[in-house]
């Protein structure tokens, strides 16, 4: 014993132990079904996405791709990216709209997961090269990236695997990222002077909601409004050191945030919202499993009737 | 390594990237401060067809979103005849219907007075194509 102990490495010290810890942290094992979950959630967003929230991108098929404006990813990193050509759209279209509902049950989930990454990368630099790029779907990206290194996943596998938890430790980074580099952004661009301006006015008056327009009137209102976002933005990484009992009240709260944005501007960030479920053990809500159950347990309740009728 | 590379990515984009570092820009979302008496800017286009009817050039018509044509808009003004191609985008959209011949695009101030919208604004032309 005493030998083993002379001849083991002498204690970690501090450096290392906050390195193992930080390390324990990124790896935090989750289970299978959550990453199963996920998948099916992520996936069929994305038919809705394509379908409806970036629909814009399917607009372009019909737009010269004169008005393209290529982005450095475009040009310095993978110049081999084709033009938004009506077929270039209409292949991401239609592959997209074709394998995530595939994807979505959780079937060859490195192969699928991988081609439905490229295509929606494509997807999204059609969408934000024609001018305005959105600023919703950091982390939604970084899932799709992920998932597929995860590999096979159930719903309800109760296994524990530390690869789904680094995927799941790097959405929620991005997720909260998101908020935070936000900020930084604000006060980068806005300066200070952000917080008393009138950013809120100009964004409620070009889409603002009758939630929201009585609010122009109480400039008070709108000053406030703008620090509370800041200070929600700086605060947010606040949830990677919260319990587990009051971390989902700090999610609730990002939901609400994001539910009184769309009331009054019209602004969802809906894949975001997605990506944020990572935070949650969405694996216990299992509709189709529930619905399994009840229709089992149903035809038993029938056929006990049934045995007696033809006995009878 | 790849969470450090990720992290380095996102932190550069944020401190100085732009729009155009897409996938890792800074998320600049409103993020310009207004003063209290700048106007808020609406930019709109219209257009005239071959019937002389005038209609408003919305993204359903040209495929392009309000803040795409604002994010173009310089160029727009540097080369107006740039404009076709959404008379194009038009055309390939709603073969049937009769062709575009001019397009403008306006942008209308709101005036604001110490941060409350006065209830005035006024229309300013920004740049206009005829075919």
């Amino acid at each position: 014993m005493a030998e083993v102990t002379a001849e083991a490495a002498p204690a970690p010290n501090m450096p290392t132990r906050i390195g193992n810890r930080f390390m324990r942290w990124l790896f935090a094992p989750v289970p299978l079904g959550r990453v199963a979950a996920l998948r099916t959630l992520t996936y069929l967003f994305i038919v809705f996405d394509v379908l409806v929230y970036s629909e814009a991108a399917r607009l372009k098929e019909t737009v010269p791709t004169d008005l393209y404006v290529p982005l450095h990813v475009d040009e310095v990193l993978f110049p081999f990216i084709p033009d938004p050509s009506t077929a270039v759209v209409q292949t991401c279209f239609w592959g997209l709209l074709i394998l995530s509902p595939i994807a979505a049950i959780g079937i060859f989930p490195r192969l699928l997961g991988s081609v439905i990454f490229v295509l929606y990368f494509e997807w999204m630099l059609i969408f934000n090269s024609y001018g305005k790029v959105d600023h919703d779907r950091f982390a939604f990206l970084l899932a799709l990236a992920v998932l597929p290194t995860i590999g096979r996943a159930r719903h309800g596998d109760k296994t524990l695997s530390e690869k789904a938890g680094w995927a799941f430790r790097l959405i929620q980074l991005a997720v909260i990222a998101t908020y935070f580099l936000a900020a930084w952004a604000k006060l980068r661009f806005g300066g200070l002077e952000w917080l008393w301006g009138t950013s809120l006015t100009w964004a409620i008056l070009r889409r603002g909601t009758e939630w929201s327009n009585w609010m122009l009137d109480h400039v008070w209102m709108i000053k406030t409004s703008q620090v509370g976002i800041i200070t929600f933005e700086l605060m947010s990484p606040i949830i990677f050191f919260v319990n587990d009992r009051i971390r989902p009240w700090v999610v609730a709260y990002f939901y609400v945030f994001h539910l009184v944005t769309w009331l009054a501007i019209t602004i969802s960030f809906a894949p975001h919202l997605i990506a944020m479920t990572s935070f949650l053990a969405v694996e216990r809500v299992r509709p189709l499993h529930w619905a399994h159950q009840w229709l089992t347990s149903a035809y038993r309740r029938v056929r006990p009737a049934e045995a007696t009728g033809v006995a009878g | 390594m790849i969470t450090l590379v990720l992290a380095a990515g996102v932190f550069y984009g944020t401190l100085w990237g732009d729009d155009d570092d897409f996938p890792i820009g800074p998320f600049r979302m409103y993020s310009t401060s207004r003063e209290l008496d700048e106007p808020v800017g609406d930019t709109q286009m219209y257009a005239v067809n071959a019937d002389g009817e005038e209609f408003q050039f919305t993204q359903t018509y040209t495929g392009m979103r309000r803040a795409e044509l604002e994010g173009q808009l310089d160029k727009f003004e540097a080369d107006p005849s740039r404009l076709h191609y959404l008379a194009d985008s038009y055309a390939t959209r709603y073969p049937d219907r009769p062709p575009i011949d001019q397009i403008r695009i306006v942008i209308e101030w709101i005036e604001l007075d110490n941060g409350l919208p006065t209830g005035e604004s006024t229309v300013e032309e920004v740049v206009s194509w005829q075919r």
